[in-house]
């Protein structure tokens, strides 16, 4: 009797461990597509629409309100400041941005997860394809909350595209450096869609829409990326040797000396108000 | 292949505006219309990130010595144009065409192509 119990009990401990585990199928990398490796840009460093020239040459569909907003910051920039970039202090890009790829990045693929890899700035993009829903309650994020989906297009048994959504992103961002405004709201959701190209697999493509409130409509674009065959990676950690620094809403350099220089003619000095107060 | 050629023509769309090939963010306190030839002898290179800082102390027709601050590209756009943290050492006499501040302030911009040693040498061999 006492044995039949003990067996019972063993078996009833092996059922709750064991179940979980067994109904995991084993993770096989050859169902999914081979985009591992680095992936170099395509195309001119600095613009979200890769085939257009940089600033108003991006045609960007903005709003009226948001155009007059990005026509005042290409004012600000021709008299010699940053404008509206917030990148030169050292802000991460966010998304959509970091998808313009000043440097290369790297595709990890997981049972649950798809990591983007980024070497400028250190920018890592987490996607969970588990199959979980966007949280509610989590603080946003500049490269924001993302969620995919593989899919099998081709019905062959292994995947061939990435989609994903991400939301839940933070302010300040810009589509590029020349300033291009998201919405202040900071409701921007992205659409992406990975995939190779049949018939040259390292080429990458990366369909990006972008819905914002700055935007009248979506704006779609096409990334490529070329898969590199001798990859090198440079850390990039921006506050190692950044010499852009912001006072009082001015923006100025340090020198060689390491004092302060103006960008502008004529611009004022910091505000030394909180200095020689004895 | 259609994108890529669109991309190609962007990038030289890009170029022919004047932006540095090199930049991340705005460089626009530089002056792309004014470009400025300054001679001297580094005294620093900063192999760093966001950006290569370059440091060359310059003789004025006063003869007095300014220290001008030079800010390139990120290194790891720069290393794979042929530029490693030893291409410039600290007494190399170079000269460099630079985008200068707005300002007038002894800073500006530069590429690794604009970069030349006292011999005329370029630090950075043209790619064929």
């Amino acid at each position: 009797m006492v044995l039949r119990s003990v067996m019972g009990s063993v078996a009833l401990f092996v059922a709750v461990i064991a179940g979980p585990v067994a109904a995991q199928q084993p993770f096989d990398e050859n169902k999914y597509p081979p985009m591992a490796g680095q992936w170099q840009r395509v195309g001119p460093l600095g613009v979200f629409d890769s085939t257009k020239p940089p600033a108003r040459g991006q045609q960007a569909p903005l709003t009226a309100e948001y155009q007059a907003r990005f026509e005042a910051n290409l004012a600000e920039v021709a008299k010699g400041g940053s404008g509206d970039d917030p990148v030169h202090t050292c802000i991460p890009e966010g998304m959509p941005r970091a998808m313009n790829l000043v440097l290369p990045m790297e595709i990890v693929i997981s049972r649950n997860t798809t990591y983007i890899l980024m070497e400028y700035l250190t920018m890592l993009r987490r996607i969970y394809t588990d199959g979980r829903s966007f949280p509610t309650d989590e603080d946003p994020s500049w490269m924001g909350y993302s969620v995919g989906k593989w899919i099998d297009e081709d019905g062959d048994g292994r995947f061939d595209v990435l989609e994903i959504e991400t939301r839940n992103l933070k302010n300040p961002r810009t589509f590029d450096p020349s300033g291009l405004p998201v919405h202040d709201d900071a409701e921007t959701v992205v659409h992406e869609r990975f995939y190779l190209d049949k018939a040259k697999p390292d080429i990458l493509y990366d369909e990006i829409t972008v819905m914002d409130h700055a935007l009248a409509k979506p704006w779609t674009v096409l990334k490529t990326m070329r898969r590199e065959k001798k990859p090198i990676w440079v850390e990039s950690i921006c506050s190692e040797g950044n010499v852009h620094v912001t006072i009082g809403g001015e923006q100025y350099m340090l020198g060689g000396d390491g004092l302060l220089m103006p960008f502008r003619v004529g611009q004022p000095p910091p505000d030394l108000r909180h200095f020689n107060k004895k | 292949m259609k994108s890529q050629f669109a991309a190609l023509l962007a990038g030289a769309a890009f170029l022919a505006m004047g932006a540095p090939a090199s930049a991340h963010h705005s460089f626009a306190m530089f002056d792309a219309l004014h470009p400025k030839e300054i001679s001297g002898t580094v005294k620093e290179f900063r192999f760093v990130s966001p950006h290569t800082i370059l440091i060359v102390t310059v003789k004025g027709q006063d003869g007095v010595e300014k220290e001008w601050i030079l800010e390139g590209g990120a290194p790891g756009l720069q290393v794979r144009e042929g530029l490693t943290s030893k291409s410039l050492r600290p007494g190399d006499e170079v000269t460099v065409t630079i985008n200068p501040l707005h300002s007038g302030a002894e800073g500006g911009s530069y590429q690794p192509a604009q970069v030349k040693f006292k011999d005329g040498r370029l630090v950075v061999a043209p790619k064929p």
